[in-house]
């Protein structure tokens, strides 16, 4: 569905990605992992058209999109959720998934889309007239991926959904990716929560300083030593015994 | 001699009449600040040209003033979507608010303003024109004891209010407002929802611009068009603007009213030489009660 070919891009003369290959196959969760700053919201912004590809190219669906602008990209049914979570705040919690249905125009399947997106979220129908300002952080999280879902995407490209958001509710969001996932649509997720991610995803791939520097199976990775060392934080006693020494 | 209240009523009239044109004016330079962050300081050259504009088409090419009215508003709304696709993007581009960039953009606003001038002044000359409109089928209004409001004020503001509720209705029903209400508040977010984000800017720009356009038109018939007409019309606007809370777009149809009325007020009750001060004083008198404006809140919640 989504092939990422030796791409490096960046902000300016700044270069971030420094040759990134990444292939996300149809129908699949995959999950784009690393630290902070590692270039992880770079790589999805390439992806969507917000940056420019500075060389390498981007293939999706047969489509090479790499010069597209971000508007005819998701013309094409690739979605991007970006990190900032932000739903638009004076427009009511409908306002803005239709906002999401912008570039669509029968009503019919829009209208079915949205009861697809309240079945998901029963929360975001309660609230439905209510600004979206008034939204919890884990509310205005299920917004913004139910935006990108009245896309009508075939890909949906979210960055990092467990942010800052209480444990119980990033459980729920991940049960829904997973079956927003099983409804036929791709799922690239960038995440931190490195644990959460791989239970979710069918494949993972590590990030570090714009380079892609592991990737595998998803369960393979997780009982991987040196993903557990440096991403796990090994066990318990481990990193208590870090803290008293540290 | 006891108080004219008669009189009073006149002024007030008079003024909301010519507040509603400042707050068209600052309408368009609220749409452009919340739409682009660019602070437009060319605003009033899109004015005086939307008034040359009006006058040669009922002049010289002999069109009735309602379809100068339109065609003046078109032709400036085409002229402010090629000044902003190819002086302002390229600024706008590297972003715009408080940055680097947003402090040339302001400077090129300015160096716009002088060109523009420059430019009408090269086409039509330094000397005022009187702008002759036949508004005969306008009826006159009367009140009270006989205050006569001529035609051209009448028809300024049914025409001001007019473009007021339509501009209203757009972005509020139509689904091209709402995509422009979308890239006000956030760029990138209406870019991944596939709005033609550069698109709506021209349309933001071809609009705010328009607006300005009939202004001119507008008040061409009161007074005359001049090619410096734009600076003190800039000012009053920005005045209503600010007054009315930058950036939002009631605050600044509220402001206009209340910059006309308080200027028509002080100018009988004070001093008529000094007219155009008492814009300023407004200003100051109600940013050192409400900083941010009457409509600042809402002015944060942009859109
Ligand atoms: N708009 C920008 N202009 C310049 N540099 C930027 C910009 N955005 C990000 N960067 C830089 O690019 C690098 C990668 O940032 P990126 O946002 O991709 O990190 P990330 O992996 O998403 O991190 P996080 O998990 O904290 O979101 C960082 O060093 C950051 O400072
Ligand atoms: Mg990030």
């Amino acid at each position: 569905m989504l092939q990422v070919n030796k791409v490096e891009a960046g902000y300016g003369k700044l270069k971030i990605l420094r040759g990134v290959t990444m292939t996300v196959p149809q129908g699949e969760i995959v999950t784009l992992l690393g630290g902070n700053g590692t270039g992880k919201s770079t790589m999805l912004k390439a992806v969507s058209g917000l940056i420019p590809v500075m060389s390498g190219n981007i293939i999706f669906d047969g489509v090479d999109i790499s010069t597209m602008k971000p508007h005819e990209r998701m013309r094409l049914g690739l979605v991007q959720v970006t990190q900032s979570k932000e739903a638009y705040p004076a427009m009511t919690v409908e306002e803005n998934l239709m906002l999401g249905a912008y570039t669509r125009s029968d009503r019919a399947s829009i209208a079915a889309d949205l009861e697809k997106v309240y079945g998901f979220f029963p929360v975001l129908k309660e609230r439905r007239k209510q600004l979206s300002a008034t939204l919890s952080g884990g509310e205005v999280q299920m917004l913004v991926i139910g935006r990108g879902l009245m896309a009508g995407p075939k890909m949906l490209m979210l960055d990092e959904p467990s942010a800052a958001i209480a444990p119980k509710v990033v459980l729920e969001i991940f049960s829904n990716i997973n079956k927003i996932a099983k409804s036929g649509v791709t799922i690239l997720v960038v995440e931190q929560n490195v644990r959460m991610a791989l239970i979710l995803a069918n494949y993972g791939y590590i990030i570090r300083d714009g380079v892609i520097m592991m990737e595998g199976k998803a369960d393979s990775l997780i009982s991987d030593p040196a993903v557990k060392e440096s991403f796990l934080g090994g066990s318990v006693a481990d990193t208590s015994k870090k803290l008293q020494s540290g | 001699m006891g108080f004219d209240f008669n009189s009073l009523l006149a002024f007030i009239i008079f003024g909301i009449t010519i507040g509603v044109v400042y707050g068209i004016v600052a309408l368009g330079i609220s749409l452009i600040y919340s739409g682009l962050d660019i602070v437009h300081f060319a605003h009033g050259e899109m004015y005086m040209f939307g008034a040359f504009f009006g006058l040669v088409l009922v002049h010289d090419a002999g069109f009735p003033y309602p379809i100068a009215l339109v065609g003046a508003m078109v032709l400036t709304a085409l002229l402010g979507m090629f000044v902003e696709r190819v002086f302002y993007r390229r600024l706008t581009r590297a972003g715009g608010g408080y940055t680097v960039a947003g402090m040339g953009m302001i400077i090129c606003g300015f160096g716009m303003s002088v060109a523009l001038v420059n430019v009408a002044y090269f086409i039509w000359g330094a000397e005022a024109e009187p702008f002759r409109a036949n508004l005969d089928y306008i009826p006159r209004l009367e009140f009270g004891d006989g205050i006569q409001v001529p035609e051209s004020y009448v028809l300024t503001a049914i025409i001001s209010v007019v473009l007021m509720l339509a501009l209203n209705y757009f972005l509020r029903y139509t689904k091209i407002g709402l995509a422009v209400r979308a890239v006000a508040h956030n760029k990138e977010i209406a870019y991944l929802m596939g709005i033609n984000v550069p698109l709506m800017i021209s349309l933001i720009f071809g609009l705010a611009c328009a607006r300005a356009a009939a202004a001119g038109v507008l008040i061409g018939p009161m007074q005359s068009v001049q090619v410096e007409m734009g600076y003190l019309m800039l000012m009053k606007a920005f005045a209503a603007a600010v007054v009315g809370g930058f950036g939002s777009l009631p605050g600044a149809i509220v402001g206009g009213i209340m910059v006309g009325i308080f200027e028509n007020l002080g100018a009988a009750y004070i001093s008529p030489s000094h007219k155009d001060i008492y814009a300023f004083l407004l200003l100051i008198l109600v940013l050192s009660i409400r900083p941010s404006g009457l409509f600042g809140i809402e002015a944060k919640v942009k859109a």
